[in-house]
């Protein structure tokens, strides 16, 4: 009798955000997002690395002559030995970039449709953690943005996934990235729905790109959020704590609603672009990897460059 | 008035304004959905308006669906008299005289409403009829149920007299006893003493009940020599009745109308030839149901025509000298009197002529010649000769006299005789004059003298006080010869000039005509040899029927009440017989004043109990089918605008039913209808009419397919497959015969179709109407809603006057040689054209037939039915009386209809075979 399209939300029967069910929740599935991230990074080593890098890890950049007044145990012994210049082995990999990654944990991300196999927040994360395990194997250092450090370890799944879990209360106030510290030059990956004001979300970018970061912001979306697949007398309840809205026949909505949030996702896509962030969408009902391939692939590059080169 | 099987059940109403709070601050609930981007949503356009509380009609809606539910489930009842429930021991007295038989059957069902109300509450209920003297006997409401059915309205107004005291007994044997009469609102029959004892009773509770059908009666019918005329009575404001005579065979003869003008008593004329008039059996007031309403004309009530001859010649100047001016006057209330006219040379042959009933010759000697043997013969068929004496006579004995006559008279009390003038003596029970007063003011002065011959006390009718014949009669051939042993005029005696002298040519009058009784039905009754015993009894409808067992017989002279021992009816045997009325010519009868009583009559309302849990649940499925179209147009689910939603919901519900309807009506679509025709118009075939009750339609085709192959099995004929036509969409011509079961709760059919079936009979199609009723209707009783439909149906036809079948018509000889139609019941009559009666100059023929085919066949007796069998030729439906000899001449039955429809008139001219053969071989 009522729409086809079931949703779920982890507290729909309360308007109020479900601060202690999203981060018990996320607790509890948080091993099953960290095993689907490892086998999504698995597949991305294979898939961008496997390739474009000869071998794995000890990664030579140059090697320079060496100059005097150097500490001597930089000299690369193996190298001098052939001639008799003193070469110094020098490895790009000592400034290696640091990845601040800012899963969303909003009550908003804590919906999913019938439409789609996960939930936003479970894709969020699971994207975020396989692209941390990604990054880290690259050599670079991955941090959960506000909640923990950089780190370059090789469990960087687990660390992060346990930061998340421990700080998901808190962090599911935040709609917008939390303005934490970060290096400059550092890398900023944002994923979330993205569902605020777009003026916002420029201004808080611009301070990212103030400080020198560049970066890339995945709109991950479900798709009945798309589409607006309901039908009928339909109250629609912010997860946010906002009004709700009353709609005398869904359906009439359909078509307008699909170009308000395609204009809104300009509107992200826009922020995004000035400040020099790529700008990627995903919808829920695509694989994961898929996803993960293209943002890696954004943030790296096909041929392993560097993302300066290709900006 | 309501009663409910659960009531406990009706405290789920305490829960309706809880309903009405729910529904009224919770609006109808949308569909709820969590949807982050509620805000972008939002930004589409302003938030409509959320209806703040439901449309105040489907709240409505919705409550009467709660009530309906609650209601049914309480299991109400609608008793329309059933009374006030209350387990106290309930009597139930049901008038039962004639008044109670047109709304009769109004009475048993308000009755048997009271009966299950009362049983339902749980109390015992005991039945009793006014008629009864036995005491009631309470039980429950089956039992009381069974009593009730068994009821018959009786032909007589019982004494409530006994009935009062038994419920006066009631009262005191049980206590807050609840006493219902259903009372037939007449005062006679003690009404006002059993009003009384039923209040003095100390019942809890007195209920009393009438209908709203004042009854009409007949009483004192007479047939003079005027016209037919009876008295009219009635109780209530009927401003005219229609008084119908009729014959022995049920025809009607005459009708008259009469208007009461504010009386409650009428005489109704009915003026008629003597001849048509003789032939009325009785009267009746036409729609009124009831032994009163009937008044019997017996022998006595026939007027007879007298021709009366005077000896000397008649003297116009002096009329009081002549003795035909006594006889006339005698005469004239009841007969109808032919006298010669003066100059005829033979009176006697000349009045022979007009064929009278009574010749009467006032001293008139006959010489032997052709005068006596036309006289003679006129004796031996069946004549009465009442001959008086005189000078002429007393000279003359001519043989047309019961006795010899001394050649002298004598002379009583004359100067020259020391005798008195004699009285007459008191007249013998065996003389028909029994029960005449032997007036002593009559005296005789002079009479001619018997021959004291053997057998003379036996021919005696009259005597004097001295035990000489005053009146002998003696019967010879069919006829009956009377003599008065004085003469016509007042010269003899004063017996001419007495009141006596009417009465006796009454009762002579009366014995006209009627052959004389066997010594073996004079004998019938042991105790009492004159007493006349029960030949047709009226039964309270007022239709003539067999006597029942607690009949008994009548004196000749009685002139009582009609009574419980002495059912209304015909007593004696033969054509003497005494028609004993319902209502006495005095009797009246007059409504009982209830309210004059201090007691309050209400209205018994007919129909019985309706269960009304079915209709409740009904509407309560409807509203809850409608409540979910409503919401889910509100909900938008539907496309239609809200307004629009109730009609598509009613609109829906119309849409179901008719669906059964198109179905139906589409079974037969055009084009294959002219296929049919074609197949109808190449074989033969029987048909019969669809009802539109699908069960009656099923029987038709299954028993008019087993008459199909009784007939391709046994006869020449081979029919195809029976067919159901619709006569307002199908050609019938095809058809030779058109079986046509009545259903009474069917329409009637258009004028138009009317007239088609009408051309189709014209046309010489034969109908058989089966009503199918012949179990539940009685003679005389109201119509079955059947045989009312099919009165209906039949004052648009042009119906030629209707027989029951007699024996020898045609149509129980075409195939089988039945003695009638039997079907599923045996006991309906069969009614076809009337035959021409038969012709008197011709040789009795075994065979009557008209010309042609008989329109229109009537039964009751459920044909089809009986013809019907299953695959296997097992029959479907049990018979009446039963057995499978009946169901074989069921098959027979309309096998022959068949046959008459196709041959007609045929198997009537197969009896001149014989004589055709006997020709040809000469």
């Amino acid at each position: 009798m009522f729409a086809d399209v079931a949703t779920r939300a982890y507290d729909p029967a309360q308007r109020k955000p479900a601060d202690g069910a999203t981060a018990a929740d996320l607790a509890s599935r948080m091993p099953r997002l960290v095993a689907r991230a490892h086998e999504i990074a698995a597949s991305l080593a294979y898939g961008v690395h496997g390739r474009k890098r000869a071998g794995v890890g000890e990664t030579f950049w140059q090697y320079r002559p060496f100059a005097s007044g150097e500490s001597a145990h930089r000299i690369d012994w193996r190298r001098s030995a052939r001639g008799d210049q003193l070469y110094v082995r020098e490895r790009e990999w000592e400034a290696a970039h640091d990845y601040f990654l800012w899963m969303d944990c909003s009550p908003s991300m804590a919906f999913g449709s019938s439409l789609a196999s996960d939930d936003k927040l479970s894709r969020g994360v699971t994207l975020g953690l396989a692209l941390a395990d990604v990054l880290v194997r690259g050599g670079e250092r991955a941090a959960a943005l506000g909640l923990t450090a950089p780190i370059s370890a090789r469990d960087v799944i687990d660390r992060l996934a346990r930061a998340l879990a421990d700080n998901a209360t808190e962090a599911a106030r935040d709609e917008l990235p939390p303005q934490a510290p970060i290096r400059p030059r550092a890398r900023v990956i944002l994923i979330s729905d993205f569902l605020i004001d777009p003026d916002a979300l420029a201004a808080r970018l611009r301070r990212f790109a103030d400080s020198g970061a560049s970066g890339a912001v995945l709109m991950v979306t479900d798709p009945s959020e798309e589409t607006l697949p309901f039908s009928g007398e339909t109250t629609f309840l912010d997860t946010d704590g906002g009004p709700a809205f009353y709609a005398g026949d869904a359906r009439s909505l359909r078509a307008a609603y699909a170009r308000r949030f395609q204009a809104h996702r300009d509107a992200v896509r826009r922020a995004a672009q000035r400040v020099g962030f790529i700008f990627l969408q995903h919808r829920t009902d695509r694989p994961a990897s898929e996803a993960a391939l293209a943002l890696a692939m954004g943030l790296l590059g096909a041929d392993g460059a560097s993302f300066e080169e290709r900006r | 008035m309501f009663s409910f099987a659960a009531p406990l059940a009706l405290f789920g109403l305490i829960g309706l304004p809880m309903i009405y709070w729910l529904l009224r601050v919770t609006p109808p609930r949308p569909r709820e959905i969590v949807f982050p981007p509620t805000k972008i949503l939002r930004e589409l356009k302003p938030d409509e308006e959320t209806p703040a509380k439901t449309p105040w009609w489907l709240m409505a809606l919705r409550l009467a669906l709660a009530a309906a539910l609650i209601f049914a489930m309480a299991g109400p009842v609608w008793a329309p008299s059933g009374g006030v429930a209350s387990s106290a021991p309930t009597l139930v007295i049901l008038d039962d005289g004639w008044t109670a038989a047109p709304t009769w059957e109004r009475r048993l069902a308000g009755a048997a409403s009271i009966i299950e109300s009362a049983a339902r509450a749980g109390g015992p209920v005991a039945v009793a009829l006014a008629s009864e003297t036995a005491a009631p006997v309470p039980g429950d409401g089956p039992r009381a149920m069974e009593k009730l059915r068994s009821a018959r309205p009786k032909p007589f107004l019982p004494d409530r007299k006994a009935i009062g005291e038994q419920a006066a007994a009631f009262a005191r044997a049980h206590r807050a006893a609840r006493i219902v009469w259903i009372s037939d609102g007449v005062a006679q029959g003690d009404a006002a003493g059993f009003v009384r004892a039923l209040k003095e009773s100390g019942a809890a509770g007195v209920e009393i009940y009438v209908e709203d059908h004042a009854p009409r009666a007949l009483a004192a019918p007479t047939n003079d020599a005027a016209a037919l005329s009876v008295d009219v009575l009635r109780i209530g404001d009927d401003a005219s009745a229609v008084v119908d005579a009729l014959d022995a065979k049920g025809r009607t003869v005459g009708r008259t109308t009469v208007d009461f003008g504010g009386a409650p008593r009428v005489r109704a004329k009915i003026e008629l030839p003597v001849e048509l008039r003789n032939d009325v059996s009785h009267l009746r007031i036409e729609g009124e149901n009831s032994a009163g309403a009937v008044a019997l004309l017996d022998a006595r009530s026939k007027v007879k025509r007298v021709a009366l001859i005077g000896g000397g010649a008649a003297d116009e100047a002096q009329p009081l000298l002549s003795p035909l001016y006594y006889l006339e006057k005698a005469l004239a209330p009841f007969a109808q009197i032919r006298t010669a006219r003066p100059g005829v040379v033979d009176p006697v042959q000349a009045l022979l002529a007009e064929q009278p009933n009574i010749m009467g010759l006032a001293d008139v000697g006959l010489a032997p010649g052709e005068t006596f043997e036309a006289l003679s013969r006129f004796v031996e068929e069946g004549g009465t000769l009442v001959r008086f004496s005189g000078p002429r006579l007393a000279n003359a004995d001519d043989g047309l006299l019961p006795v010899r006559l001394r050649r002298n008279g004598r002379v009583l009390g004359g100067a020259m005789s020391w005798e008195e003038p004699k009285a007459l003596a008191e007249f013998d029970a065996t003389s028909p004059f029994f029960g005449l007063p032997a007036s002593k003011d009559v005296t005789v002065q002079r009479q001619v003298l018997a021959e004291p011959d053997p057998g003379l006390a036996d021919k005696t009718w009259a005597r004097l006080s001295d035990g000489t014949p005053l009146v002998t009669a003696e019967r010879r051939g069919k006829g009956l010869i009377v003599l008065f042993h004085v003469n016509a005029d007042a010269n003899w005696s004063n017996l001419p000039i007495s009141g006596l002298f009417v009465e006796m040519l009454k009762r002579i009058s009366a014995m006209a005509g009627e052959s004389a009784p066997s010594s073996s039905e004079r004998s019938g009754t042991i105790a009492d040899p004159s007493a006349l015993a029960p030949m047709r009894l009226l039964d309270g409808f007022g239709a003539l029927g067999a006597p029942g067992l607690f009949a008994q017989s009548i004196p000749p002279g009685f002139d009582g009440p009609a009574s419980a021992e002495h059912p209304p009816g015909l007593y004696g045997s033969g054509e003497a017989f005494v028609a004993v009325q319902t209502l006495r010519p005095t009797d009246e009868i007059s409504a009982f004043d209830f309210a004059g009583a201090g007691l309050n009559a209400s209205m018994l309302r007919a129909g019985g109990q309706l269960e009304l849990r079915g209709p409740l649940l009904v509407f309560a499925l409807a509203a809850f089918i409608a409540d979910a179209l409503i919401a889910l147009a509100l909900a938008g689910k539907l496309r239609l605008r809200p307004l629009g939603a109730a009609t598509a919901a009613l609109l829906g519900l119309f849409c179901v039913a008719a669906t059964l309807d198109e179905t139906r009506a589409e079974t037969a679509p055009k084009s294959a209808a002219t296929q049919r025709d074609k197949d109808a118009a190449l074989t033969a075939r029987l048909a019969y009419v669809i009802s539109g009750d699908a069960r009656v339609d099923e029987i038709s085709r299954l028993g008019l397919e087993a008459l199909t192959q009784a007939l391709n099995a046994r006869t020449s004929f081979s029919p195809g497959d029976p067919v159901g036509v619709d006569p307002a969409k199908d050609e019938l011509a095809f058809y030779p015969l058109l079986y046509w079961p009545i259903v009474a709760s069917a329409p009637q059919p258009p004028a138009k179709t009317v007239a088609k079936v009408t051309a189709y009979m014209k046309q010489g199609g034969t109908i058989i109407f089966d009503t199918r009723d012949a179990l539940s209707q009685h003679v005389g009783g109201a119509p079955t809603p059947e045989a009312q439909w099919l009165r209906d149906l039949t004052k648009g036809l042009d119906i030629p006057p209707l027989e029951v079948t007699p024996r020898d018509h045609v149509i129980t000889k075409t195939f089988y040689l039945l003695d009638g139609f039997v079907g599923r019941y045996a006991n309906g009559e069969t009614w076809v054209e009337a035959l021409p009666p038969e012709p008197k100059d011709q040789a009795a023929r075994p065979v009557r037939a008209t010309d042609s085919v008989s329109a229109i066949v009537i039964t009751s007796n459920d044909l089809a039915s009986a013809w019907a069998h299953d695959k296997r030729g097992q029959p479907l439906f049990p018979l009446t009386p039963g057995g499978a000899r009946q169901r074989e001449f069921a098959l027979r039955g309309g096998i022959n209809l068949v046959m008459y429809t196709l041959t007609g008139n045929y198997k009537s001219d197969q009896v001149h075979v014989r004589d055709l053969l006997e020709r040809l071989g000469q």
